[in-house]
């Protein structure tokens, strides 16, 4: 039993090797699969990682379990088989090491198969750029016997050219040539952000060794002297690709970073303090966009007869007025970890528990409110300093259940929140006085900060059964 | 009854392997329903009525043979194609498997396109 299982395991290491080998063609930029091939690829990746994790942490019947994921790998590889017209040249190559991989032979021979795959690994496309014909053929020779696939160029020009056009893995860079020389080439290859990264290994003789030390000091990964060694070159080469497959992944890693991060900075940048987002750049997944059932805490502010103190005022004093004080709110309401959900006139409504949720939501809330009837002070000093009214606002929350999602239509749409606590917030904050904090008896359960409590009032909501007790928050305890 | 044709119940406790299997079936052109124990199994030929059973015999809760052998003693699923799934090692499995009631058998690792010919086979 334990020889079956460990010769189980030796197979699952060789098959998991070929998957790498042909992920690593799949990851390549210039990769493109259709979306049938690529959700089969996707299921066939994730099959060998099931496969990999069962040989870490083995199961019961490790053995059984393992001879069907193999099964289902070998399965998902016929699949890609089925239509190979669908599939680039090195991606059916991969699929079908991966098919070698997977038949009874290979699992007595881990090690054979595994350098078989290790060479598969590591063919590329290398451009060799030498002015002289029998050096391009030599060298196209020794590495097409390898399994390379080889351009060559006979200028720098050429090089240059031909670079622009198509994906290369390796360089091959003789130093001296006409025209533009190698290190010129070196130099427009990193000079240019989609080439910089390609390695590149000069060529030269012994009397250049000056030049080659100046090109490897501005980028070159290596160099190569003449006569040079065919093996030394295969090794080189080797070395060269395997770089830029690090550096290919890397890439498309932080190009998929990217998008995320935008998308998620142009949903809810507009909304949210940054913290908050930074947070949610963590774990996107973890946003429910669709519609989902949230306990938040919702605050709704206004300025008390603000429409009388405007009638006055002309228009472009009353939006200077506006957001000098809505201005200051919404700093202090991201500084809490706020979600701005609306303005509407001089009303705020605000929401702390949306898209995400923390634990101490009601405790920021109350903090936020009492520093935001704290900066009225401030703003009510400037307005008189611009001869402006002195302005009084008043302050509602409330914690409750609400639906919370990406609200309206294709064309308009925003993150906004549906359920009755937003009735009773409202109702909470129509009986608000001028410069007070009224709170939801809900809210105030789940405080866990020394709060000084001001006056209870019992209040009737239309449309809900039972009364709201709420309570006057003066401050924070001393 | 063009429909029930179509439908397989593919019986598999490897989730794995099960997913595979159902994609490839339902690639071929069929309507897929699974169980991935005996007794979930017998469950889905009651109330799901395929047109051919697709069973792994190594199973958990109560094993594929006992499975096939209790469908069989039901009237309704007396005639129902049993196509048995094996590890390839074990032919005691295979002699096991016709006995409670399998049609045939198709040792893992499956070979699709066989397997295809025998389903088109007893289908037909």
């Amino acid at each position: 039993m334990g020889n079956k299982r460990e010769s189980a395991f030796q197979w699952s290491e060789t098959i998991i090797a070929a998957v790498g080998g042909l992920k690593d063609v799949v990851s390549r930029p210039s990769t493109h699969l259709n979306d049938v091939v690529s959700d089969d690829m996707e299921a066939l990746f994730e099959a060998t990682f099931r496969l990999n994790k069962l040989i870490n942490e083995p199961t019961d019947d490790a053995h059984h379990d393992a001879m069907n994921i193999i099964g289902a790998i070998r399965g998902y590889g016929e699949m890609l088989c089925e239509d190979e017209s669908a599939l680039p040249q090195d991606v059916l190559r991969g699929v079908k090491a991966v098919l070698v991989a997977c038949q009874e032979e290979s699992s007595g021979e881990g090690f054979r198969g595994l350098n078989a795959l290790t060479d598969q690994k590591n063919v590329g496309v290398i451009l060799a750029v030498d002015d002289m014909a029998e050096n391009r053929n030599l060298v196209s020779r020794l590495l097409s016997k390898a399994g390379h696939t080889v351009l060559t160029a006979e200028s720098g020009e050429e090089a240059l050219e031909l670079l622009q056009s198509q994906g290369v893995d390796v360089v091959l860079l003789d130093l001296m040539m006409p025209g533009i020389g190698g290190s010129e080439v070196l130099q427009s290859m990193k000079a240019d952000p989609k080439l910089r990264a390609t390695p590149v290994i000069m060529i030269s003789g012994r009397q250049d060794m000056d030049q080659i030390v100046a090109c490897i000091q501005a980028g070159a990964d290596d160099y190569l002297l003449k006569p040079f060694n065919p093996v030394l070159l295969q090794a080189r080469i080797a070395a060269g690709i395997e770089r830029k497959r690090w550096y290919d992944k890397e890439e498309q890693y932080r190009q998929q970073l990217e998008r995320n991060e935008r998308f998620i900075r142009a949903t809810f940048g507009r909304y949210l303090s940054d913290d908050i987002v930074n947070e949610i750049l963590e774990s996107p997944e973890g946003l429910e966009l669709g519609g989902d059932l949230r306990e938040v805490t919702i605050m709704m502010s206004d300025i008390r007869g603000f429409t009388t103190l405007s009638e006055h005022l002309p228009p472009a004093t009353v939006v200077q007025l506006l957001n000098r004080y809505l201005g200051r709110m919404t700093d202090i309401i991201l500084e809490y970890g706020g979600t701005i959900d609306e303005f509407l006139g001089d009303a705020v409504l605000a929401v702390f528990g949306a898209p995400k949720s923390r634990e101490d939501d009601q405790d920021r809330a109350v903090r936020c409110a009492i520093a935001m009837q704290d900066a009225m002070t401030q703003v009510n000093e400037e307005n008189a300093a611009d001869g402006l009214p002195f302005l009084e606002m008043a302050i509602a929350l409330n914690t409750g259940t609400v639906i919370a999602g990406n609200i309206g239509s294709e064309r308009r749409a925003k993150y906004g929140f549906v359920g009755h606590a937003m009735n009773v917030t409202s109702r909470i904050e129509d009986v608000s006085k001028r410069g007070q904090i009224l709170i939801s008896e809900s809210t105030l359960k789940k405080l866990t900060g020394d709060y000084t409590v001001g006056e209870k009032q019992t209040l009737s909501v239309r449309g809900i059964e039972e009364s709201v007790v709420v309570y006057a928050i003066e401050g924070v305890a001393q | 009854m063009t429909d029930t044709a179509h439908k397989l119940l593919l019986v598999e406790d490897n989730e794995v392997n099960r997913e595979m299997l159902t994609r490839r079936l339902k690639r071929a052109g069929y309507e897929v329903v699974t169980a991935g124990d005996g007794a979930e199994a017998l469950e889905r030929m009651r109330d799901s009525a395929p047109a051919l059973v697709l069973m792994d015999i190594n199973l958990p809760i109560m094993d594929g043979c006992t499975a096939v052998a209790e469908a069989r003693k039901e009237p309704a699923l007396q005639t129902v194609p049993i196509i048995a799934l094996t590890a390839h090692a074990m032919e005691a499995d295979r002699a096991k498997a016709i006995d409670a009631g399998c049609n045939d058998y198709a040792t893992k690792p499956i070979d699709f396109p066989d397997l295809l010919s025998k389903i088109a086979g007893f289908l037909s």
